[in-house]
């Protein structure tokens, strides 16, 4: 049995309708995400750092973290570029560009994405992006599988491998419960020189550029985390190049979700709709066959009957002749018997 | 069957796999890219040799040729410039002649271009560099020493060394010290010309910078500063050190002489240059109007400025007589003129970006250490209403003014009336403690040395005469750290203004802690004080 030439094109034309229908789905994933509205950020002024640790104190006090190995007021720790580490949600480096005196202070943290690569990566959803503009973690749902630290960008999340049950992945959280409760952030609270600004994320950018207007001498045009990976909630301004305090400059301007929305977003129609288009194909083709090999079948069966029939009228016909012969013999033998006799006596 | 078919297509798939194989590897070191420059390469004299480019395209690249190099190379074998220089003209006259004047006379100008006077045709040019340079590189090199390439590779390199030659010129020092060398004579160096005559000319008191004719590039009368430069500095002096007198000095002949900059830096200063005698005027009034009848109906009065002392101020003329020695106002005129390249007075004189203009030369001195404390906090690109009045002074008398009149002297009067503020309010009025205890949490409250600190302050005044005329009112130095209020003997406090951190009703001001530590540590970075260090330097801790 095949299938007709109208009814393969109707089928053709279903699964290219269906494709088209679902394909829509995929170009969700590439429009582009200013924050929420009224979403919090905060203003890193680096040329007013001095590098005194007080942040890094006040977050591990706010967080109930394990005390550091080196005390805060440690200031040789700074001789060395450091990460964040589970201990420490965040830590100050310190840059020396060769040919200049002055040191150059930088504080690293999460940079609290408007689209965040490692929510984007986490598939059971244990990173989300809340209205305030923090980027919460959940450990409750988290399996460990520590997507997220390969996803981010900034390389900022880390893991308590040292912890044999229930370990986290550790990073900054914005202080969102002290957020909710209306207070400031532990680190900018605690930052003397008000080198971290916090405020409505719009608002910071207001008060960037104003400062480099004012400025232009102190500082590079350019607030870095305004676009940087569709923009961040972590603002910086800077007096020197930001490639020169450890901070990617090559990172682009499309958001983490929006480049890999386009793959992501065909997976559906690929595993939807490709198996059951190309099995049918596949059975299509197989049924071709499959009729040609019943045909053959059914014409062998039909032959070797034929020859069966054929041999058994043969047989019957030589027995038959045979009977007939031995008939005719024993009459032929009884007649020549009788002769025989009649001639005898 | 089977069994070949498998082991083609194996050696296919082997073959597609190490072409991308190597495609990758060439792809990185590709990627790669060039090595940083090494600056310690980086050399005064390189010189790039593109005299073809006058007669079309380049084939190859530009040659790098090191004058430096071969100079003191032909110096070892007892050979000089005429070497490579030709004589301009054969006139043949042996040095040592009767007196200074047919000395020089007699030594030949030699010709800046290499083995040639002109430039003639293509393949002729190249044909000279090819042929003496390749056959002195030859014979050097046949005879043992080190010498340059004979490739074409080698001279027409891709990546040369990279050039370190500073631009030299004349400053008051050295200047003085031609004009002594000269014996006065300007007519040495200074000329101009005459479209009459069609000749160069001297014409006294109107000697004036070089740049101001001689540009960037060869213009179709006119040599470019370069060579103009060169034929006048490095002839002259080649000329005196030919005459081997060890009584007579001269200036460097080899380009790292004048052009490294270890040995600009080196170059011999005199202590006190004695004032140019060019007859230019003491005081000048820059006017602000054009009709200029009666100074009452000046809207902005006119500024008396002292040329004499700025004269002292600076380096050079060029600094502010940029491109000619007249007034300003002559091209800046008060619309603007096509001469002025459409800058008008207003602007040549308040441009805050440019060095030529007045304030932007003001504000550039407020760099410095001693100024930066107060002024780094001050934006500088909007000017306060409060110091126009600084040099826009009316004449005392006001009397009339016309195009016809000598105003230098009424430009003297209102400077000699000008006084310097180097004061400010009296000891008694100025607190002599200043106890920040608004913030008390972790450290103790800071003690602050208000009166001593202001008393440095006047005093870094009291030694800046430019301080002295711009403090136009004794309160003003408190307004450094006293900003964004009202001059005032009482001025306000900071926390008066500075409360709780990040409110959206006043977003660029910061909050209490901030404004102490932001106002406090920039003005000790600013004015590079080692002291007060650290946190505990100023508060202790509790």
């Amino acid at each position: 049995m095949s299938i007709s030439r109208r009814r393969f094109l109707a089928w053709m034309g279903g699964a290219g309708a269906g494709t088209a229908a679902l394909a829509t789905g995929a170009n969700a994933g590439s429009k582009h995400f200013d924050g929420y509205p009224g979403s919090f950020g905060v203003l890193h002024d680096i040329t007013h750092c001095v590098g005194c640790r007080s942040c890094e104190e006040a977050c591990n006090k706010v967080n109930e973290l394990p005390p550091p190995d080196k005390p805060f007021k440690d200031l040789t720790v700074l001789e060395q570029n450091r990460r964040t580490t589970p201990k420490a949600h965040t830590v100050v480096n310190k840059y020396l560009k060769p040919g200049s005196e002055k040191p150059v202070f930088r504080k690293i943290q999460c940079n609290h994405c408007l689209e965040p690569a490692c929510a984007s990566a986490c598939f059971v959803r244990a990173f989300q992006k809340n209205k305030e503009g923090a980027v919460v973690y959940d450990a409750s749902v988290c399996v460990g599988c520590r997507y997220c630290m390969v996803a981010c960008p900034f390389e900022i999340p880390t893991y308590e491998y040292d912890k044999v049950l229930a370990p986290r992945v550790m990073k900054c959280t914005m202080c969102a419960p002290r957020l909710a409760e209306g207070k400031l952030p532990g680190c900018v609270e605690a930052c003397p020189k008000e080198a971290l600004t916090f405020g409505k994320r719009d608002d910071l950018i207001k008060i960037a550029r104003e400062r480099i207007r004012k400025f232009p001498d102190r500082y590079i045009n350019h607030i870095y985390g305004e676009k940087e990976m569709g923009g961040t909630s972590w603002l910086y301004l800077s007096g020197v190049a930001f490639k020169d305090i450890g901070m990617r400059e090559d990172l682009g301007v499309v958001s983490a979700p929006e480049l890999t929305s386009g793959a992501l977003g065909s997976v559906p129609i690929i595993v939807g709709l490709w198996p059951v288009l190309l099995t049918g194909i596949y059975a299509i083709s197989q049924r071709k066959d499959k009729a040609a090999l019943e045909e053959k079948t059914q014409a062998i069966v039909e032959a070797v009957a034929k020859a069966k029939k054929d041999a058994e009228k043969k047989l019957a016909d030589a027995l038959a002749k045979a009977a007939k012969d031995k008939d005719a013999a024993v009459k032929k033998a009884l007649a020549d018997a009788a002769k025989a006799k009649k001639e005898g006596a | 069957m089977i069994m070949e078919e498998k082991g083609k297509s194996r050696l296919r798939w082997g073959g597609v796999l190490a072409a991308i194989t190597l495609w990758l590897i060439a792809a990185g070191i590709g990627a790669q890219g060039e090595k940083p420059a090494d600056k310690s390469q980086e050399r005064p004299d390189v010189l790039m040799i593109d005299t073809l480019k006058a007669f079309g395209d380049l084939e190859k690249p530009r040659v790098v040729f090191l004058h430096d190099l071969h100079t003191d190379a032909l110096e070892k074998k007892g050979k000089d410039c005429s070497a490579c220089h030709l004589r301009e003209d054969k006139s043949g006259k042996i040095p040592g002649a009767e007196n200074l004047e047919d000395a020089v006379k007699g030594i030949d100008k030699l010709s800046p271009k290499f083995k040639r006077l002109k430039d003639t045709a293509r393949q002729d040019v190249m044909d000279v560099y090819h042929k003496f340079c390749i056959e002195c590189h030859t014979d050097m090199s046949s005879a043992g020493d080190k010498a340059g390439p004979v490739t074409c590779g080698g001279c027409h390199q891709k990546n040369p060394v990279k050039s370190s030659r500073q631009e030299m010129g004349l400053d008051k020092s050295l200047h003085f010290r031609h004009i002594k060398a000269n014996d006065k004579k300007c007519e040495k160096c200074h000329h101009e010309y005459n479209e009459k005559e069609k000749k160069l000319v001297y014409v006294k008191e109107k000697e004036a910078d070089c740049r101001f004719c001689h540009k960037k590039e060869t213009e179709e009368k006119r040599i470019s500063m370069r060579l103009a430069s060169h034929i006048a500095c490095v002839d002259c002096h080649r000329q005196i050190l030919a005459k081997k007198n060890p009584d007579e000095k001269a200036g460097p002949v080899k380009c790292a002489g004048c052009h490294d900059l270890i040995k600009q830096k080196a170059i011999e200063k005199v202590a006190e240059v004695p004032r140019l005698e060019r007859k230019q005027p003491d005081t000048v009034l820059v006017k602000t109007s054009v009709t200029e009848v009666d100074s009452k109906t000046y809207k902005m009065p006119p500024v008396a400025y002292d040329h004499k002392a700025h004269e002292g101020y600076n380096d050079t003329c060029r600094v502010c007589h940029h491109a000619s020695m007249d007034a300003c106002s002559k091209c800046h005129t008060l619309s603007g003129s096509k001469d002025g390249q459409f800058v008008n007075l207003e602007k040549s004189m308040h441009l805050a970006s440019s060095n030529k203009a007045c304030i932007g030369c003001h504000l550039k001195k407020q760099e410095t250490q001693k100024c930066a404390g107060c002024h780094s906090f001050i934006t500088k690109t909007k000017m306060k209403e409060t110091s126009c009045k600084a040099c826009h002074v009316k004449v005392p008398g006001e009397p009339e003014i016309t195009p016809k009149t000598d105003t230098a002297p009424l430009a003297k009067a209102v400077l000699d009336a000008r006084q310097a503020i180097i004061t400010t309010y009296p000891d008694e009025d100025i607190p002599e403690k200043v106890v920040i205890k608004d913030l008390v949490k972790q450290y103790e409250a800071a003690e602050f040395p208000h009166r001593k600190v202001i008393q440095t302050l006047v005093k870094n005044i009291s030694e800046n005469k430019l301080a002295g005329y711009f403090h136009t009112d004794q309160g003003m130095i408190c307004q450094g750290c006293h900003h964004n209020s009202p001059i005032s003997k009482k001025p306000p406090k900071c926390a008066n203004c500075h409360g709780k951190p990040f409110d959206e009703k006043s977003l660029y001001a910061p909050g209490m802690t901030g404004a102490y530590h932001q106002q406090c540590m920039g003005c000790h970075e600013a004015m590079g004080l080692k002291k007060p260090a650290g946190c505990t330097g100023c508060h202790k801790e509790r």
